[in-house]
């Protein structure tokens, strides 16, 4: 008997210890995201716990909060300044930096919301937004704005829309983006062909085939971004948004036909970058655009699909003396398919707690502060408030200054308000529409077939 | 009784039943805490509807029912079992030829072990991975080589359905390095005088093979086999990083699938229902060879 109690005891002192490990480890790196949820339980105890400890022996302004976001070096750096400065001018506020790449990032929140341990402040993605905000998993935020905690008064009321769901504000714009075609100038000059702003669908085509013919060099159409592109094009044809709550939001098949038609043209005239070269490739990686990296013409594009804050990356993975310009994406009525788009979002988590409201004026000197945004310098976007943007316009470089005049002199006076947020199982969809592509890149099947498949097998998603 | 509790603590401690309690307690904690519960879990997650994000919710047998009509779910079976069923032999015929020109003791014999178990140690790391991708690309050594060799065009090895799953195959095979230590240790058992005995008989090499070696290490042969049968089917990052299931889903293994689902897809109750299927598969599979054992298997004495 009394053996049993004391290894009973020993078992118990044990398995505290390792929980105490565990919840060290998640409280601290980005490894929790991996452990699932017996960590993550524990990692709320530990961080509640810190919370209560801060609150009984230090002052009690003292608050330490995590923020997460996605992004490059860049931004991890920038980021990092801001939120330092944050911390100097309120003494007492802490912050625990989580940086992630993109893909890591979406399966670490996830885990983490799953656990209720969300970082206090996070980053947000439009596509994101609507299932986390539909899940209760982040803090309203229309009090603050009423109580003036945070100052919206600078941002446009498209943009702010953007981050409300029924009326409630759950995000706040980051920076401003564009969808934004890149495109080799030096070659174009050399062929002398002229890229001009808003082309057709038909006109970006000519220039394809002309750019094939004249130089071999192919043309990179959108790859595995079904989401970016097929909304885009189905924008132009009147509809903003492509899904309802369980089914596609469009009349028949018929609709996908010109999208897919454009892979098929491409792939039957030989001036598309195929499917086997991006095989090799990572997916919508800049530094891997065949745009900038390439081994030959035939694996060479002049151009790419991407979004006007990339393009001071482009022109850094641009090989010496390639000279990237920057122009719209090509589609029949640019006036209904271009649109603004918050580049990423700040939202405070449900799971904020009682650092909410500290967490959202860490948002509102994030969009408002004119010296954190000099440190920031619009490296994710065109900054929201407009008083802000103008502000550092001075201080950005010839390539970000490039893009605040494409935002606000080619894409605003010419686009339409951005469509709503997708639901649950839209990511399945796109991920189909991607196959397909792939299957009309490898002659498999027809754009008209496609069409029809993805019709049918993207109600079939949404239904369940 | 009395006696007992005059023992101190260190007594206590020092007899062989709670001395082998206390030390496997680390492992046995570790395996209810991330083993025993997170698997119970799943199981509860495989009968809901469930997105990470939202609590779960039960359904019953939908997400069983949904896998039926999936045919992505068939796919992957299909290339998993593909992977498995030629990858895991060709690297057991690898790992025993590399193992018996190793048995020959020289000098070099330690180091050259040593080398030849380097890729297994390495092999699942995603380094290598990304030099695979590499080595296969457009542009990669395999095509200089191949070009400087006289073909004339460039392959996309990664780019085309019939090729793509076979670098992953290779890759797989190239990790035969811990079937060779145990082909080289169950080599180096077979008694010499069976030799011997053979060659007074009359039997040359190649019959000393068939009928002694091979015969003596069916039981190793075995063990390999299951061992490798079960990480066969679970591979998962060389896929996840080298092709990530493409082109056409051609290369996409069942455990990349069932990840897709989990996290990308929003469907983690159907993931964690296809890996309750697959745990179900490799189960029966082991009892399959488990039962065709003694139709091979020489467990004879000597």
């Amino acid at each position: 008997m009394k053996k049993k109690m004391l290894s009973l005891l020993l078992a118990s002192a044990m398995a505290f210890s390792l929980a105490a490990c565990g919840s060290d480890g998640g409280s601290t790196g980005s490894d929790s995201a991996d452990t699932g949820n017996s960590t993550a339980a524990g990692s709320t105890q530990s961080s509640a716990d810190s919370g209560s400890a801060a609150q009984d022996f230090g002052s009690a302004k003292d608050v330490s909060m995590v923020f997460s976001w996605w992004g490059n070096q860049i931004r991890n750096e920038r980021t990092q300044a801001s939120l330092d400065l944050y911390s100097t001018q309120n003494p007492g506020v802490t912050f625990d930096t989580q940086p992630a790449e993109w893909s890591d990032y979406w399966t670490k929140l996830s885990t983490l919301a799953a656990g209720n341990s969300l970082p206090e402040c996070i980053q947000m993605d439009y596509s994101y937004l609507m299932q986390y905000a539909s899940s209760d998993l982040l803090a309203d935020l229309t009090p603050y704005v009423e109580s003036g905690v945070l100052d919206v008064s600078d941002v446009d009321p498209g943009i702010l829309e953007s981050g409300s769901i029924d009326g409630k504000v759950y995000a706040v714009c980051a920076g401003v983006n564009a969808p934004s075609l890149f495109y080799n100038k030096t070659l174009m000059d050399e062929l002398n062909i002229e890229v001009k702003d808003n082309m057709t669908l038909e006109e970006f085509m000519d220039v394809c085939r002309q750019v094939y013919e004249k130089s071999g060099v192919k043309t990179d159409l959108p790859y595995s971004a079904g989401d970016n592109y097929l909304p885009f094009n189905l924008r132009s044809h009147d509809t903003t948004q492509l899904f309802n709550e369980d089914s596609l939001n469009v009349p028949d098949a018929d609709s996908f036909v010109e999208y897919f038609s454009i892979y098929e043209t491409a792939t039957k005239e030989g001036w598309i970058v195929g499917a086997d070269v991006h095989a090799e490739l990572t997916a919508n990686s800049v530094e891997q655009s065949p745009l900038v990296y390439f081994s030959s013409p035939a694996t060479q594009s002049w151009c790419g699909f991407f979004w006007s804050n990339q393009l001071s990356a482009m022109v850094a993975a641009a090989p010496e003396g390639m000279e990237i310009g920057i122009t719209t994406w090509p589609s029949d009525d640019p006036q209904k398919s271009n649109f603004l788009k918050p580049s990423s979002f700040f939202c405070v988590s449900r799971d904020a707690g009682e650092n909410e409201e500290e967490a959202v004026k860490v948002l509102n000197f994030l969009l408002n502060s004119q010296e954190a945004n000099e440190i920031l310098l619009g490296e994710r976007g065109v900054p929201a408030s407009s008083v802000v943007a103008a502000g550092i316009a001075p201080l950005q470089d010839e390539t970000a200054q490039a893009v605040t005049n494409y935002i606000n002199n080619v894409v605003t006076p010419n686009c339409s308000p951005i469509s709503p947020a997708i639901p649950d199982g839209a990511n399945e969809v796109y991920d189909y529409c991607n196959q397909l592509v792939d299957k009309i890149l490898y002659g498999e099947i027809t754009a008209e077939d496609a069409a029809k498949e993805l019709f049918e097998k993207g109600n079939e998603i949404m239904a369940r | 009784m009395k006696k007992k509790k005059q023992r101190t603590l260190r007594q206590k401690l020092n007899t062989e039943r709670s001395a082998g309690i206390l030390c496997t307690l680390p492992f046995t904690i570790g395996f209810l805490a991330f083993m025993i519960v997170p698997m119970c879990i799943s199981l509860y997650y495989s009968f809901c509807d469930y997105n990470i994000l939202t609590p779960p919710v039960f359904s019953g047998l939908k997400n069983f029912k949904r896998m039926i009509e999936d045919s992505v779910f068939y796919q992957t079976l299909f290339v998993t079992f593909k992977f498995a069923i030629i990858s895991v032999p060709l690297r057991l015929v690898f790992a025993l030829i590399v193992a018996m020109l190793l048995f020959k003791s020289t000098k070099m014999t330690g180091i050259y072990r040593a080398m030849y178990y380097l890729p297994s140690i390495i092999g699942g790391s995603v380094a290598v991975a990304i030099l695979w991708k590499r080595l296969f690309s457009l542009d990669g050594l395999i095509n200089k080589i191949l070009m400087s060799l006289g073909m004339k065009e460039s392959v996309a090895w990664l780019g085309d359905t019939r090729t793509a799953i076979w670098t992953l195959i290779i890759l797989a095979v190239w990790q035969f390095g811990s079937s060779m230590l145990i082909f080289l240790s169950a080599l180096k058992q077979i008694p010499t005088s069976l030799y011997e005995a053979a060659r007074v008989d009359g039997a040359n090499g190649w019959q000393q093979f068939w009928k002694i070696t091979l015969k003596l290490l069916t039981p190793t042969i075995h063990f390999n086999l299951v061992m490798q049968m079960i990480n066969g089917f679970l591979a998962f990052t060389q896929c996840l990083i080298i092709t990530q299931g493409k082109p056409l889903n051609s290369t996409l293994f069942y455990t990349v699938y069932m990840y897709q689902q989990s996290f990308l897809f929003g469907s983690t109750g159907y993931g964690a229902a296809l890996a309750w299927v697959m745990l179900a598969l490799i189960a029966f599979i082991t009892w399959i060879l488990f039962a065709t054992k003694k139709l091979w298997v020489y467990d004879g004495g000597l």
